[in-house]
């Protein structure tokens, strides 16, 4: 689907932070929208967790830095990182090309799937929110997508 | 530096001004302090080192500088979303303020501020703390190039000395600038005037005993050996004196010796290059020449390999067991 400029696959839900989240195999795989990568600029470094760490659905648990701004990834799910993409380590601008693909974050095994997806926003419910979003930025803004 | 972190994760939002009664060192969220830092000099020098939550990298504080932190909730609908459009419009105070005072200032992408002469007179860096955005930045009413120089992990005296020339070329003041610094208090004036066309009305507030408890905390927190010495996988490529200039050094084991180079890179050009090391060279005066030879070039391998090879070919130049490509090495794969 694509919500004023901005890219938003079918087969995903998304996080109000702006993270993707798609279930795969009893895991959720997840990564920033299209939305969260224009926002950012040219992402220059991702500092991402370590596998194995906890993590808590909407609480930040990793980095990534673009210029001099430092942005936290938040969790879509609760649960564990059990793989994370080492390829942002060399190339973190895989999340400006790639955001959907090659630019993935982590893979979380989750705690509590069925409660925490309920939070999340379907493909159905999305674009007023986004819609909503993009307003804001296109109050004070130098250039529209 | 402790104010703006407190506050944000308070959700408190505020321009804050502010300026260290003591100087400090302050590393970027995500450098490596014993990787980036004289620690020990600091150590020497009775000069506290703060890691900070947001990004840029390593810099000196003191009360020659007057900090503007500016700290906003995320659902703010006065400031803009997307992180260049923070730049860009929170530069600008800083910008007309400078320019209120005779010092003609722009905002250059992706984070400077500069003169007209393209010195940068301002770093500013930002990131998001719990659910607040923070923007922060310095005016230079003065600065010690000398010792932020020193703070700083070089490989050697010969390094150091380059980063504190690079720093004090392209670094300025109000005071060099103006020939001397305007009062503290003007500036502050005209920084909050300016400030309040992005954030609207702004009245004068103390730190109250909530803020005041909650920031004892947060600096023991930054403060923290763990926090401070904490890894990250990041690798410092340069040493970045402002956009676009850094120094890098470079060392190659050849047959013939060892070959060190330290060089200044100003837009992926090469601006100046020492090479120096315990290989021969005859005449020696051929070294002084090749170092010319490489300014301007484009920092490439295939360029820089180039110019040497010219150099070789037209010159008499020998260097026993280097080659064109020995000499290429260290300047292609330098690091700070």
């Amino acid at each position: 689907m694509e919500i004023e400029g901005y890219q938003f696959p079918d087969d995903r839900s998304y996080h109000k932070e702006h993270y993707w989240a798609k279930v795969e195999n009893d895991t959720v795989l997840m990564g920033a929208t299209d939305f969260a990568q224009r926002l950012a600029g040219e992402i220059t470094y991702v500092e991402l967790p370590d596998k194995g760490r906890p993590v808590e659905q909407d609480k930040p648990f990793g980095s990534m830095e673009s210029g001099k701004w430092v942005g936290r990834i938040y969790a879509v799910v609760s649960g564990t990182v059990v793989e994370v993409n080492e390829e942002l380590e060399e190339t973190p601008e895989l999340i400006n090309e790639s955001p959907y693909d090659k630019g993935w974050i982590c893979r979380i095994e989750p705690s509590n799937l069925q409660e925490d997806w309920q939070k999340l926003l379907s493909i159905q419910t999305l674009p007023p929110f986004i819609q909503s979003e993009i307003l804001r930025v296109e109050q004070i803004t130098s250039e529209k997508p | 530096m402790v104010i703006f972190h407190t506050l944000a994760r308070m959700g408190v939002e505020a321009l804050v001004l502010v300026s260290p009664e003591q100087p400090l060192a302050s590393i970027g969220y995500f450098q490596n302090a014993e990787e980036e830092m004289d620690l020990p000099f600091c150590r020497r020098s009775g000069i506290p080192v703060m890691r900070r939550e947001i990004g840029g990298g390593a810099t000196y504080l003191d009360r020659n500088q007057i900090f503007y932190q500016i700290v906003w909730r995320k659902d703010n609908p006065r400031l803009p979303q997307r992180i260049k459009d923070v730049f860009l419009a929170l530069s600008e105070p800083a910008c007309e303020t400078y320019r209120a005072f005779g010092v003609d200032s722009q905002f250059r992408p992706e984070n400077d501020i500069v003169t007209t002469a393209g010195r940068k007179i301002v770093g500013q860096g930002g990131g998001n703390i719990a659910g607040c955005m923070v923007f922060v930045g310095g005016i230079l009413m003065d600065f010690d190039h000398r010792t932020m120089s020193k703070i700083l992990k070089t490989p050697d005296v010969k390094f150091r000395d380059k980063v504190f020339k690079t720093i004090q070329e392209n670094v300025t003041t109000m005071k060099r600038e103006l020939g001397e610094a305007p009062p503290r208090q003007e500036i502050v004036s005209v920084l909050v005037e300016r400030f309040s066309k992005i954030l609207g009305r702004l009245s004068q507030a103390s730190l109250d005993r909530k803020m005041i408890r909650a920031m004892e905390t947060v600096e023991q927190s930054l403060t923290s050996d763990r926090f401070l010495s904490r890894k990250t996988a990041r690798i410092p490529r340069s040493i970045k004196i402002r956009e676009g200039v850094e120094i890098l050094s470079g060392v190659h084991k050849a047959r013939g010796g060892l070959i060190r180079t330290v060089e200044t890179v100003e837009n992926d050009r090469i601006r100046d290059v020492a090479i120096s090391g315990d290989f021969q060279c005859c005449p020696k005066e051929d070294l002084s020449r090749l170092q010319e030879t490489l300014r301007e070039t484009p920092r490439d391998r295939h360029a820089v390999r180039g110019r040497i090879e010219s150099f070789y070919e037209k010159e008499d130049i020998e260097t026993p067991g280097i080659d064109p490509e020995d000499m290429t090495q260290p300047i292609m794969t330098a690091t700070p």
